[in-house]
């Protein structure tokens, strides 16, 4: 198509144009003028002179956050937090995908995948409500279980050694079910034909199941994994927003909270910026990196 | 032949059992607080309320659900969700209607302009600096505009529009008809699984934030449901609930902090059966194109 043509095109369809007004007032003021403003990560920023007055200070904040122990410590409670919900939350949705596969009663497998989407549709206050009350040490069941057995009961909210494990816990209640749903679809999509194929060869059920359901999910299962990867700098900020407390920072501050903190609790916007900065910096290169070899070695991009 | 059989009912059982643990250790916490809230004051006290409740009244709950600052923070909640949806369902529509048709000049363009900023954000400080140079700050547009399209929503209503036939846009344009008459009367009552299942997430984005309030909104008359129910809960005693030394005699924090849980969780509650069906094909939707 030439120029002028394309000239043609766009001027006959100039409401389509018009349609696009409100969604890119949106894209510049909500998204852009925020990625414009990580400027201040490289200015002593103060509130009152604005973006235009206040002093740049070119990599001061960046070296503060290289020296500063509290980064450190913050990094490291976010690489541990994530790596566990990945090692431990990423296989288990499969499992439950494939066992719900094995039901041939249909009312038992509706029954039972309703009851674990459900907590996919609850806010994380709520969440930590739940579980505030499930684990608290002085009436909680779970310690009541656990003096039942002569144990003592555990301050699961305010001990550093259990927090993470209460992190990962809630955050495999709430969203295994919800994430199986993709899991359960691509077994759906499977050849059944294949599945004939093996009884007549006298392949019994867990053969099968091996043999012929993981291996025709496994496209599926590694373009999930890099996806998760890609968000790995995101250990659930809103999450241990809900549930942490100062007795638990030193296991549960992560990169989100940390920027919370340091800059609306502490006004320290310009130091809170640069380390807001890194995280999407270190989150773009995983991504990106995530899809080129997805598209190297599934020859399937995600987007 | 006989062993084979007996195998079968073991994998089976096996299945069944595991699958009813994961049934049940989802339901254990909805049930615990359920009873707390349901159960007497000094039961709850002293610790005699296990999985199921110890005596019965519903004195807790009432008192929750007919707190004034509950109901108004529900009040906001619901005010929000609403309006936010339904901004959010029309412009990101209207967004992705023009997206949809890539042959026209600078569509390519637009979109990567959207997709980037699924990887890429100003992050928490430039956000709240905006929405306070904006003057959001205590108005609840702070909590609907920064939401209003959704970048993975939009490519789904996208990819939706560019699955229907053209055949239905070439005959309304020989009759005359506008692109915008088209997506208003022609592409949007075409698209009602799509743009309910949509509705869905952004309602139960809405419904469920708490960070946004949290950053923007200070003032107790404009506190969503979310915020609210975070100062119930976290602090164990209940002096952010406003109560008379009388009531404070006849409700037990941790009954009324149960029933703060519930009385907010009733609403999902009684909406999630109508809305199993749309959301399971919206998921499909989502994520098996590509």
């Amino acid at each position: 198509m030439n120029r002028n043509s394309r000239w043609k095109l766009a001027r006959s369809n100039w409401d389509m144009y018009a349609l696009l007004i409100p969604g890119l007032i949106f894209l510049l003021l909500f998204k852009y003028t925020p990625m414009y403003g990580v400027v201040i990560a490289f200015q002593d920023f103060n509130i009152f002179s604005g973006i235009k007055g206040s002093e740049w200070v070119g990599l001061d904040q960046f070296q503060k956050l290289v020296h500063s122990d509290d980064f450190y410590q913050v990094l490291t409670n976010t690489l541990l937090i994530s790596l566990y919900k990945i090692i431990i939350l990423f296989p288990i949705p499969i499992v439950v995908a494939l066992l719900l596969n094995e039901v041939r009663k249909m009312l038992f497998k509706r029954a039972i995948q309703t009851i674990i989407y459900l907590p996919h549709f609850l806010s994380w206050v709520v969440i930590s409500g739940l579980f505030v009350t499930l684990l608290s040490p002085t009436d909680g069941l779970v310690n009541q279980i656990i003096t039942a057995f002569g144990g003592k009961p555990l301050s699961f909210l305010q001990d550093n050694s259990l927090f993470r494990s209460v992190v990962v816990f809630t955050a495999g209640w709430k969203e295994v079910g919800w994430n199986a749903i993709i899991f359960i679809a691509a077994i759906a999509g499977i050849d059944q034909e294949q599945y004939e194929a093996a009884s007549i060869d006298g392949a019994g059920r867990i053969r099968k199941m091996i043999s012929i359901t993981l291996p025709g999910i496994m496209p599926t299962i590694v373009l999930m994994f890099i996806l998760r990867i890609g968000s790995l700098l995101e250990a659930g900020t809103e999450q241990i927003l809900t549930m942490y407390n100062p007795l638990v920072y030193d296991s549960g501050d992560v990169i989100g909270t940390f920027v919370y903190r340091m800059g609306l609790g502490q006004q320290d916007y310009s130091f809170s910026t640069a380390v807001g900065l890194f995280n999407s910096l270190v989150g773009f290169i995983l991504i990106i990196s995530g899809n080129m070899l997805s598209k190297k070695f599934l020859k399937r991009s995600i987007w | 032949m006989h062993s084979k059989k007996i195998n079968e009912y073991a994998l089976d059982t096996v299945i069944y059992v595991i699958l009813i643990a994961l049934g049940l250790s989802t339901l254990v916490p909805f049930i615990t607080v359920l009873s707390k809230s349901v159960s007497e004051e000094w039961a709850i006290t002293s610790g005699k309320v296990n999985l199921l409740p110890v005596g019965f009244q519903l004195d807790t709950l009432q008192y929750v659900v007919t707190n004034h600052q509950f109901l108004h923070a529900m009040l906001i909640s619901v005010l929000v969700a609403v309006i936010g949806t339904l901004a959010s369902l029309l412009i990101t529509a209207m967004t992705a209607y023009p997206l949809s048709k890539r042959e026209l000049p600078g569509m390519g363009i637009v979109i990567v302009l959207f997709v980037f900023t699924m990887m890429f954000n100003g992050g928490i400080i430039p956000n709240y600096l905006l929405i306070r140079q904006l003057n959001l700050i205590d108005n609840l547009g702070s909590l609907v505009l920064p939401g209003l399209i959704s970048v993975f929503n939009m490519l789904v209503i996208k990819s939706y529009f560019e699955s229907l036939p053209q055949s239905l846009e070439e005959s309304a344009k020989l009759d005359g008809a506008r692109n915008f008459t088209i997506l208003f009367r022609i592409m949007l009552p075409l698209s009602g699984p799509v743009l309910a299942t949509i509705g869905l997430f952004y309602a139960v984005y809405y419904w469920n934030d708490y960070f946004n309030p949290m950053l923007y909104i200070n003032s107790t008359s404009l506190k969503p449901l979310q915020l609210y129910l975070q100062d119930i809960v976290m602090n164990a005693d209940s002096s952010s609930f406003k109560m008379s030394a009388e009531d404070m005699m006849n409700v037990p924090a941790e009954g009324v902090r149960a029933a703060t849980v519930i009385a907010s969780t009733i609403p999902i509650l009684l909406v999630y059966p109508f809305l199993q069906k749309y959301f399971i094909k919206g998921v499909l939707i989502g994520s098996v194109k590509g």
